[in-house]
């Protein structure tokens, strides 16, 4: 038997337009911690993707302890013992834990001998054993829509343990984690190594390698570039081969220089659709030249409360001030037009009518003022010119210019359309609700040079996300968000890192 | 392979169309008929071929002028149908919405002794604010109470059916055909039995609305800020309300034009091409009209050669049974068939993008 | 007179909540479902032509083509089911705009066969089946038709297998997150088939209930919106099946109970038109208080990629 659990030989796989993986080789010992490094688009995500089967790579060959597999399904994959927690969770709400967890491989019983049931009481008892036995605290009674993100990921984990894997692949698991949860999880991940579990770990975060990783792969373009032993090898060295090039981490950033309040929220609370208060009680203020962010573990109702200020949420009780003037029962519109912009976290269903053209989206906030409309009836000619201009100035990259329909745009230029028509908007105010997520570092150092910018030329910026390495990165004030409301909302120089995650946990007395 | 993508638009109904005629021609052939023979009798039924033999008065262009008497409404209610779909609904309430108009203007201006001048005019009128209400409706219960506009549609047209039914045999039926009373010609948007060179003709006044009507449509959706809206809300509601778009305001006038047409092409039905209401039966072209309106890929300039071709379909049935010996609703199978594989749209497109791609690759290669 | 009202509005409910269940297992899959209307009408025509070519073998006496009536009108509203299916499982079709054609293609389909079958096989110009009469069974001194027994027994059988078997948890599953599924190793799509399948056998069962109680034949006249009230009655039901029972009972008690006032109150027959809207205006109402806080399976009508992520 070779040494190697996992080993995929020369494998290639193309997409229509590029190729994910180049002849990409990996070799992956029994029991070690394998960490796949790269950047958002190297090619990371769809490698694993084939050693679990959701894709069959056009070249090259997959041996799992050392017998050639052809891998056509993640049940196979599965049967091969290999598991993997995605990076959005696959797990069905309004399910139970354990419901989630037994999904496919269901404990039978018959009634009375005869029809067949499934025996939900057995897997809540193996799954309560299971979760003690590796650390990872669940009720299995609870409904996935009633617990946090960081137990839903350990239901994951718990998932593959119930299958009996023994091959564990993690992507990017501590993307949505706070500080504390990500120590804990990579504490997990070294018990399941004890426990003579492989882990391969697909992440752009060094530090985590660092701590957990006996090896790391790094990715460039859907190539391997290096393969290197964690232990010897510095992550400024690691960072430097994962972009590329040389990289400096600190950014510039200018002094701020505060002007007048924009925007002045009192004591707002916000229902969610179930009648409950997600936004409770919160006030906040946004100067000229400010970066407000607010951080916080997903679904503390961050999103929520941008969605109030800019209209799409109603308001229960509480005032929001802009310029002065009271809007809180403005319509989107009437909201737009006093001067709030708006990036929303999901562009595709938010931000942009994915099958209109480019042009058509660049003026959505647009279409119906002039020059773009006079009297109801459009003036196309305009609307173009406008969207060149915005396409040079931003350089928003794509096939046929302004025709191009949107949906055939990739991550990056779409975010960037969309940024282009807020910031177009000169609005006194833009909101940022996780403007980077899912896009590579050169956007994301684009993109944060941008809202640098504008916060220089003036805007009041509200930043909503849940990196918390771009939270520390950009803001002069931080707000944390906890089980909606603001914990604490001090300048950014007398917060660190460590005491922002104990607030997103909603430890209070630090 | 390029072309293909280009007149993609084109090129797809056509396959489909094409799809639906094989399998009718197989369905008519296994019948034991010649299927070429039944579509030509079709053709004949609606005046486009020459039939064998006329009766007295009669011509070719007698039937053509009947058959664009049956293709105004069609033309009409398709845009209804394309209308409500650019605004991503589906109003299948067309059928009841041309009863109302058909029956209201009957009521107030076919039962009265308006002169033509203004009694034409007036039941376009009625027909655009009685058909424009009852879409208005659905729209509202959509937006409002987040009622799926399928099942209100099909609720409406059976309680407006019978309401109509009701009506109809309590205060305007005609003993003897047991329909509503003929309207008077005054109102009628067909001037009926015009004599010229000995022969008689239907001229259907009502054409050269409904070639407006698409003109207006297209104009409407390809360059009014209205359009534009109707488009984002039908493609992306969250998005069209992200930018400011009064969501609900938008559904409700694309129902209540949706609405509007289907009254105009009850108007031009009963109206028009008949001259009383049947009651108790919806017009089986509220749902041919679907599939003029799918066929026609929602394009008005689409709608006017799809609706073309339903109607040929639908008119010709009459003749094409009474020749061929099959049954007239075997047209409703056609159009079903047509409607059906009109609905794999996306397939189709599906299919032809693999295609092109593997010889994309192979080119590559 | 409560006996009646009682009596036929059973009559009316039973088969209209098998098919809201029927729509409960495609649309709990993921799939939207407007076809039930369509379905009910070719699974009757089917039920329908095998009884009245079974009635020929066996004699005008026999019970048998009633029974064997009822298996081939699931048999049929099955086999027509697998149309639905295959667009929006595999073909990717607008599932509402499917589902209507579906239902446009049923009848068409069933009056040219009605007609022509009448015609080449019993040489008669009838646009209907004329079916037999239903035995009736006596339980609990109450007559019942058979096929209330039937739809009791297969409505608890359905709520088991939705509920209890590992088939119900991953279908359930389906229609909330696909994505979930898929990574369990189970194939979505053969779910999502096989529940619009079921939706086509039980809509057939209640086409072919409502041919006998209604008017012991079969025609185009089985196309009366029941498929749509259906379902209403399961988004009034929440798309649960003990709920959808109430809205379907509600349903049934306010037909009857409408005629039977008309027949008290001994209105000429043109009333009946407007009783007759009744149980249509009734689903509007339920709709407008019941739609806004109802929540629909999370992937309703959704078509699923499995490339997609």
């Amino acid at each position: 038997m070779s040494e190697y659990i996992v080993e995929m030989r020369n494998i290639t796989k193309r997409f229509p337009g590029i190729v994910a993986n180049d002849d990409v080789t990996i070799q992956i010992k029994k029991g070690e911690v394998y960490a796949l490094l790269g950047e958002n688009g190297a090619g990371k995500s769809t490698l694993m993707s084939m050693l679990f089967g959701m894709y069959e790579p056009d070249v090259g060959e997959i041996y799992v302890r050392g017998n050639r597999e052809i891998i056509s399904s993640p049940s196979y994959a599965t049967s091969l013992y290999i598991g993997m927690v995605h990076q959005h969770f696959k797990l069905v709400s309004n399910y139970t834990i354990a419901e989630n967890i037994i999904m496919g491989i269901e404990p039978m019983k018959r009634f009375l001998g005869l029809l067949p049931y499934v025996d939900i009481k057995s897997a809540n008892e193996e799954i309560a054993r299971l979760s003690s036995e590796y650390g990872l605290e669940v009720d299995p009674t609870k409904r996935i829509c009633d617990v946090p993100v960081s137990v839903q990921q350990r239901v994951e984990i718990l998932k593959m343990l119930y299958r009996d894997a023994d091959i564990l692949i993690f992507d990017e698991p501590t993307a949505v984690l706070t500080p504390q949860e990500i120590e804990f999880l990579l504490k997990i991940i070294e018990g399941l190594k004890k426990a003579g579990k492989t882990v391969i770990l697909i992440t752009h975060k060094l530090e985590e390698i660092k701590k957990v990783a006996d090896r790391c792969a790094i990715l460039n373009r859907g190539k391997v570039i290096d393969v290197m032993d964690v232990r010897n090898t510095s992550t400024a060295e690691m960072a430097s081969k994962m972009v590329g090039r040389e990289i400096s981490s600190e950014r510039k950033k200018a002094g701020a220089r505060y002007g007048e309040e924009v925007l002045v929220v009192q004591h707002l609370t916000v229902k969610d659709d179930n009648g409950f208060d997600i936004v409770k009680n919160v006030s906040l203020c946004v100067r000229q030249g400010e970066i407000v962010a607010v951080a916080g573990v997903a679904g503390n109702g961050q999103v929520e409360l941008a969605d109030a200020i800019a209209g799409f949420k109603k308001v229960s009780s509480g005032k929001i001030v802009l310029n002065g003037k009271e809007i809180a029962n403005k319509t989107i519109r009437g909201r737009i037009q006093s001067g709030i912009s708006y990036i929303p976290e999901d562009r595709q269903s938010y931000g942009l009518v994915l099958d209109f053209s480019l042009a058509e989206n660049l003026v959505l906030k647009k279409y119906n003022q002039e020059p773009y409309a006079r009297k109801g009836i459009r003036n196309q000619q305009e609307v173009e010119l406008f969207s060149e201009r915005l396409q040079k100035n931003y350089d928003i990259r794509s096939a046929r210019g302004n025709q191009t329909i949107v949906r055939s745009m990739s991550g990056g230029n779409q975010q960037k359309a969309i940024i282009a028509r807020e910031v177009e908007q000169d609005s006194s105010l833009i909101i940022f609700v996780q403007p980077t997520r899912g896009l590579d570092v050169g956007a994301i150092h684009n993109i944060h040079n941008q809202i640098l910018a504008e916060r220089d030329k003036g805007k009041a910026i509200l930043l909503v996300s849940l990196e918390l390495d771009e939270v520390m990165a950009l803001a002069d004030t931080i707000a944390v968000m906890y089980n909606g409301q603001i914990l604490t909302c001090e300048d950014a120089t007398s917060l660190s890192i460590d005491e922002v995650g104990q607030y997103m946990m909603g430890v209070v007395n630090i | 392979m390029k072309w293909v993508k280009q007149y993609e638009e084109t090129i797809i109904p056509v396959i489909a169309l094409l799809l639906s005629l094989t399998v009718a021609g197989i369905v008519i052939a296994l019948l034991g008929n010649n299927p070429f023979a039944v579509f030509a009798n079709l053709l004949r039924g609606s005046g486009i071929l020459p039939k064998l033999r006329y009766a007295g008065g009669k011509s070719m262009l007698t039937d053509l002028c009947s058959f664009l008497n049956y293709w105004t409404p069609m033309i009409f209610a398709a845009l209804g149908v394309a209308v409500a779909l650019k605004a991503g609904l589906f109003n299948i309430a067309i059928s009841g919405q041309m009863l109302v108009a058909g029956f209201t203007s009957s009521v107030i201006v076919g039962y009265s002794s308006i002169q033509s001048v203004i009694a034409k005019p007036l039941v376009l009128l009625i027909s655009i604010v009685a058909g424009g209400a009852v879409g208005a409706l659905i729209g509202w219960l959509k937006y409002r109470f987040n009622i799926n506009e399928v099942v209100s549609s099909i609720m409406l047209n059976y309680i407006l059916q019978y309401i109509v039914a009701f009506f109809i045999s309590m205060y305007y039926v005609d003993p003897i055909s047991r329909q509503s009373r003929a309207v008077s010609d005054e109102s009628r948007l067909t001037l009926a039995n015009v004599e010229f060179g000995g022969y008689r003709y239907d001229i259907p006044l009502g054409m050269i609305v409904a070639l407006f009507a698409i003109a207006g449509v297209q104009f409407v959706c390809k360059k009014t800020t209205l359009g534009y809206e109707l488009g984002a809300v039908g493609l992306n509601r969250k998005a069209a309300r992200y930018a400011g778009i009064n969501v609900g305001r938008t559904m409700l006038l694309a129902m209540f034009i949706s609405g509007a047409l289907a009254g105009l092409a009850g108007a031009t039905y009963y109206l028009g091409y008949f001259a009383s209401i049947q009651p108790k039966v919806l017009a089986a072209m509220g749902y041919d009209s679907i599939a003029v309106a799918l066929l026609g890929n929602s394009n008005p300039i689409g709608i006017l050669f799809a609706s073309f071709l339903i109607s040929v379909i639908g008119k010709g049935s009459t003749y094409m049974s009474s020749t061929s010996g099959l049954d007239a609703e075997l047209s409703s199978v056609i159009i079903s068939l047509i409607l059906l594989f009109s609905a794999c749209k996306v397939y189709i497109r599906h299919s032809i993008n693999k295609a092109t791609d593997k010889r994309k690759a192979r080119v590559e290669k | 007179m409560i006996e009646n009202i009682i009596g036929e509005g059973m009559t009316f409910a039973l088969p209209l909540f098998v098919m809201a269940i029927g729509g409960i297992y495609s649309e709990r899959s993921g799939i939207t479902n407007l076809a039930l209307e369509g379905l009910q009408g070719v699974g009757a025509f089917v039920g329908a032509l095998a009884a009245v070519l079974l009635a020929r073998v066996f004699g005008a006496q026999s019970q048998l083509p009633y029974y064997a009536a009822l298996l081939f009108a699931m048999l049929g509203g099955t086999l027509y089911a697998s149309l639905h299916a295959l667009l929006c499982v595999y073909f990717k079709a607008n599932q509402v705009i499917n589902g209507v054609v579906v239902n446009i293609l049923a009848m068409a389909l069933t009056a040219v066969f009605t007609k022509g079958i009448n015609r080449r096989l019993f040489g008669t110009p009838s646009d209907k089946f004329v079916l037999g009469v239903s035995e009736r069974w006596s339980i609990l001194e109450k007559s019942v038709y058979p096929f209330e027994v039937i739809i009791v027994v297969v409505a608890m059988i359905s709520w088991y297998v939705l509920y209890r078997t590992k088939y119900g948890l991953r279908l359930r599953a389906c229609g909330d997150n696909p994505h979930a599924v898929d990574a369990a190793g189970i194939d979505v799509a053969k779910i999502r088939f096989t529940a619009v399948l079921v939706s086509g056998a039980l809509s057939g069962l209640a086409g072919i209930s409502f041919a006998y109680s209604v008017s012991a034949s079969f025609s185009s006249g089985i196309y009366v919106g029941y498929g749509y009230l259906s379902i209403a009655a399961l988004i009034f039901g929440n798309w649960k099946i003990v709920p959808t029972l109430v809205a379907c009972l509600v349903f049934g008690f306010a037909k009857s109970g409408g005629y039977q006032l008309v027949q008290a109150a001994g209105l000429p027959s043109s009333y009946s038109d407007l009783i007759m809207i009744l149980p249509y205006v009734l689903t509007l109402l339920l709709l407008v208080f019941f739609s806004k806080h109802n929540h629909a399976p999370r992937a309703l009508g959704e078509i699923y990629d499995k490339g997609k992520r």
